[in-house]
């Protein structure tokens, strides 16, 4: 029997334990008022039939599951154990191979089999997958039936139905709420079990602080210890990120921020601020793809212009400012926040003195607001050197220890998707490097974000 | 101590100082005001610029080419047209052939290399054209292509006044961009593969996220006790909402494809890779949502016996709904523009044909902008620029519609 079939089956034998049971509990409710005691019915006749309806789809459900994972394993056994089997090479690839062309063909993905051994195998296989989807079939419905007539024997008026049911959604909600546990988890798993492999090939000291960075020619068998010094990709990505990307999005940012809150009327306000929005709401390949297309050759055509040798069209500039105004509404906003949460007081007191609106700003609201601030641009750096698709299109790939602007300099993310794009080999330190680099990133950004929420919170609650 | 006298407001210094500070206020007010303006201005330009670029994508140049069907070397009978029988026939040889004798020894650098496949669709649209002459237009050329609609090389200049003058070009609205795939040739392209391939990613991420997203924001801010066990949940909530979207396209590669082996450039691994992006982001909005549900309703509904249970189910959960909704389309658009994690896990393949199914190897529009921004050839670029007005359209409509829902449901309470 297919898959679909018996999910299908069983979701319609769900349906009708939770009819039957509905009824069943609504004829007890109606006779426990002919007899006058209302409230002789513990739970809601809809409780009772999902009692039942659960009891009659999860222990079918799990056996399927397991089944699922399980079934392969015999149904091969199987095989082997027939007579046509004997005559399979002892090879294991081929062998597996040839079982995994009969099983193709048996079970209807394949038309015709290249190799005339699997021919052979194809009767066997078909048997076997028969006999095992017809016994899990058969299993997950007696499960099925098992367990709804268990729970229809329970109905009776004194029985706590909802309780049960809502013990089963409460559990279901804290396994939710865990699947976050689960991914940080999986993520950190992931990347140092990945890393670790690339740190058994390369030292970590060569790594963190090599300044030569050419994965290709440790591919190419030259060795691994002068090829993965990756100082260069932290420079590019502190140059681009952290030093031009801010140059642009922190006074930017912050003047908005000043300028709509302070200055601006209510009707600018409110169509500033959405369409400053919109700059954080553009995705990220439209960005890289403009500073590629259009920032940077302009600045390369500047830069010739007034005479700078070693322009590149692949600037740390050109990504840079591009991504600098994508951080603007972000800083905006956190700016905005720590300016509102000063005290009006402080304001109208400042301006009682007789300072000017400039003056209140720049030296009463302002220094009041640092800390969140501060605590936003570091979210924003923290955002920025994670950022991908403006660094792949616009940065190029060179890796350059330069201070140079207008050269080609190469980011943490770029490399990232370089190494992992392409031919893939799971075991080269090519590959691996890739996770390494994410580690590094995963652990830089965890830092950052975790500085800036308690810069934030520490600043709020000085003003609560 | 010296006695200070009164200030003389109108003496000359202190005039020159309070016009220098007021100078001053003015300078910082039009800083704030240029910052803004600046701001702004980016974001004009870059969506004129994508503008000017993508328009022209979304017309083609097609050259009227008149075809001689009986005269022509083609062995194709009208009653038996197969497709089988169309791929035997060597169309493209043949429209070289019949583009010669019309057009001229030059014909191949006008017609686009794929402009037998508008013959071959002809051909099946209605076999007995086999038996007259009929005149189909085919898409130009690239060169002729970017020449008619702006500036291009002196020859294809040439070569557009030329065919003009015969009366044989013209500009139609291209739908085949809207209904064909990924291709090679800039002319034949279409985003309606990546537009699928979204469309299913999308679909994987939200029946995934979205009911984990709830469920947790329920748990959390409704029964969850005060526990580490809880904090922990917490604090990998907030740190999930900003991890580097690239961090999950290695947790995609390594978990769903190298451990588990699920199929590679799928929208389901898309779908789940970009879900537990999402479900932060949904978690974050719910319990905001959530929490804004004042407590008396809580309370009134326990008052009269509803079990905890009912309580959030029956009253909590539809009435913080709409805020819920506005968060989950937010983190849907963010998604939907994500491109990074999916490059991780082999998305960035040509694939040609539209997905079938979430298994199926599918590309999406984010990815399908990067590669063909990578194209070589110039008659990408306005492709390019056409499917990133596609997919900004699409961001604005879902951002529009979040803003709508938060006008219309939200409440003070």
């Amino acid at each position: 029997m297919t898959g679909p079939a018996i999910l299908l089956l069983l979701a319609g034998l769900g349906a009708i334990a939770w009819v039957s049971a509905r009824a069943r509990a609504l004829r007890l409710q109606t006779a426990a008022r002919v007899t006058g005691r209302r409230d002789a019915v513990h739970s809601l006749p809809g409780y009772h039939g999902w009692y039942v309806a659960l009891w009659t789809l999860i222990p079918a459900g799990i056996f399927l599951a397991v089944w699922a994972n399980v079934s392969p394993g015999l149904v091969t056994q199987a095989v082997l154990a027939d007579p046509a089997a004997q005559s399979l090479p002892a090879d294991v690839f081929s062998r597996s191979a040839i079982l995994g062309e009969a099983r193709a063909i048996a079970s209807g993905l394949q038309a015709g089999a290249f190799n005339p051994a699997s021919q052979a195998l194809v009767e066997p296989y078909r048997e076997a997958l028969n006999i095992y989807g017809v016994a899990g079939a058969a299993l997950a419905l007696i499960l099925a039936f098992a367990g709804g007539a268990y729970a229809f024997t329970r109905i009776r008026p004194d029985f706590r139905a909802r309780t049960r049911v809502e013990r089963l959604v409460m559990a279901t909600l804290l396994v939710a709420s865990l699947l976050a546990i689960v991914t940080t988890l999986g993520i950190v798993a992931s990347l140092l079990w990945e890393s670790f492999r690339f740190f058994s090939m390369v030292n970590p000291l060569d790594f963190l602080f090599g300044t030569k960075w050419s994965p290709q020619s440790a591919a190419m068998g030259y060795g691994n210890k002068d090829a993965f010094g990756a100082v260069p990709l932290f420079w590019g990505t502190i140059f681009i990120g952290a030093i031009i990307a801010m140059i642009v999005a922190i006074p930017l940012g912050l003047m908005s921020a000043v300028y709509l809150t302070q200055y601006a009327t209510p009707t600018v306000r409110k169509w500033m601020k959405p369409i400053l929005e919109v700059l954080a709401g553009v995705p990220t390949v439209v960005y890289g793809y403009f500073a590629a297309l259009t920032v940077a050759p302009a600045l390369r055509d500047l830069a010739v212009s007034v005479g700078i040798h070693g322009a590149s069209s692949e600037s740390a500039l050109a990504a840079g400012l591009v991504m600098g105004v994508m951080i603007i509404p972000f800083v905006s906003s956190m700016a905005d926040d720590s300016i509102a949460a000063v005290p009006q007081s402080m304001r109208d007191g400042s301006l009682a003195m007789g300072a000017t609106t400039s003056e209140t700003i720049t030296r009463v609201l302002i220094p009041a607001a640092l800390p969140g601030v501060v605590g936003g641009v570091l979210l924003a750096v923290s955002r920025a050197i994670g950022e991908t698709m403006i660094v792949v299109m616009a940065a190029g790939l060179a890796a350059n220890l330069t201070a140079n602007p207008f050269a080609s300099v190469t980011t943490v993310t770029t490399q990232i998707v370089q190494l992992l794009t392409g031919d893939q080999e799971f075991d080269s330190a090519k590959t691996l490097a890739a996770f390494a680099l994410g580690l590094v990133l995963f652990i830089v950004t965890l830092l950052l974000n975790i500085v800036a929420l308690r810069v934030v919170k520490k600043y709020r609650e000085a003003y609560e | 101590m010296s006695v200070r006298n009164p200030t003389d407001w109108k003496s000359d210094v202190m005039r020159r100082r309070i016009a220098r500070r007021y100078g001053a206020e003015r300078r910082f007010r039009l800083l704030g005001l240029g910052a803004v303006a600046l701001s702004a201005a980016f974001l004009a330009f870059l969506l004129f610029t994508m503008m000017g670029n993508g328009l022209r994508g979304f017309t083609r140049t097609e050259i009227a080419l008149k075809v001689d069907f009986p005269a022509s070397p083609l062995l194709l009978d009208p009653a038996t047209i197969t497709d089988e029988a169309l791929a035997n026939a060597n169309l493209p040889m043949v429209t070289g052939e019949v583009a010669k004798k019309a057009l001229g020894a030059d014909a191949d650098a006008l017609l686009s290399p794929t402009a037998w496949v508008s013959i071959r669709d002809a051909i099946k649209a209605d076999p007995k054209i086999l038996s007259r002459t009929e005149t189909i237009r085919v898409p130009a050329s690239t060169a002729i292509d970017l020449a008619a609609k702006s500036k291009g090389s002196p020859e294809a200049e040439a070569a557009v006044a030329r065919l003009k003058q015969a009366g044989v070009l013209s500009t139609g609205f291209n739908w085949n961009f809207l209904t064909a795939s990924d291709g090679t040739d800039p002319t034949q392209v279409g985003i309606w593969g990546a537009f699928k391939g979204s469309l299913l990613t999308m679909l994987v991420t939200l029946l995934l996220s979205f009911p984990v997203g709830v469920a947790t924001a329920l748990y959390l801010e409704e029964y969850a006790p005060k526990a580490w066990w809880t904090d922990i949940i917490e604090v990998s909530i907030n740190n999930l909402a900003a991890v580097p979207s690239i961090i999950f396209g290695l947790l995609g590669l390594s978990i769903f494809l190298n451990f588990l082996h699920l199929p590679r450039s799928a929208a389901l691994i898309g779908g789940m890779t970009l879900a537990l992006m999402t479900m932060p982001v949904i978690v974050i909005a719910g319990r905001n949502a959530i929490k804004s549900v004042p407590p008396s309703i809580r309370d009134a509904a326990l008052g009269i016996g509803a079990s905890p249970v009912q309580v959030v189910f029956q009253h909590v959960l539809p009435l913080a709904l709409p805020g819920i909704l506005t968060g989950t389309i937010i983190g849907m658009a963010r998604a939907l523009g994500e491109t990074a994690p999916l490059l991780m896990i082999g998305m960035r393949a040509f694939i040609a044909t539209p997905p079938g199914g979430i298994t199926d190897p599918a590309t999406v529009l984010p990815v399908q902008i990067f590669l063909w921004s990578d194209e070589v050839s110039k008659g990408f670029v306005e492709k390019t620029s056409a499917a990133i007005i596609v997919l900004l359209v699409f961001l604005l409509a879902m951002n529009g519609l979040a803003i709508y829902l938060r006008n219309k449901f939200e409440k003070r309470w």
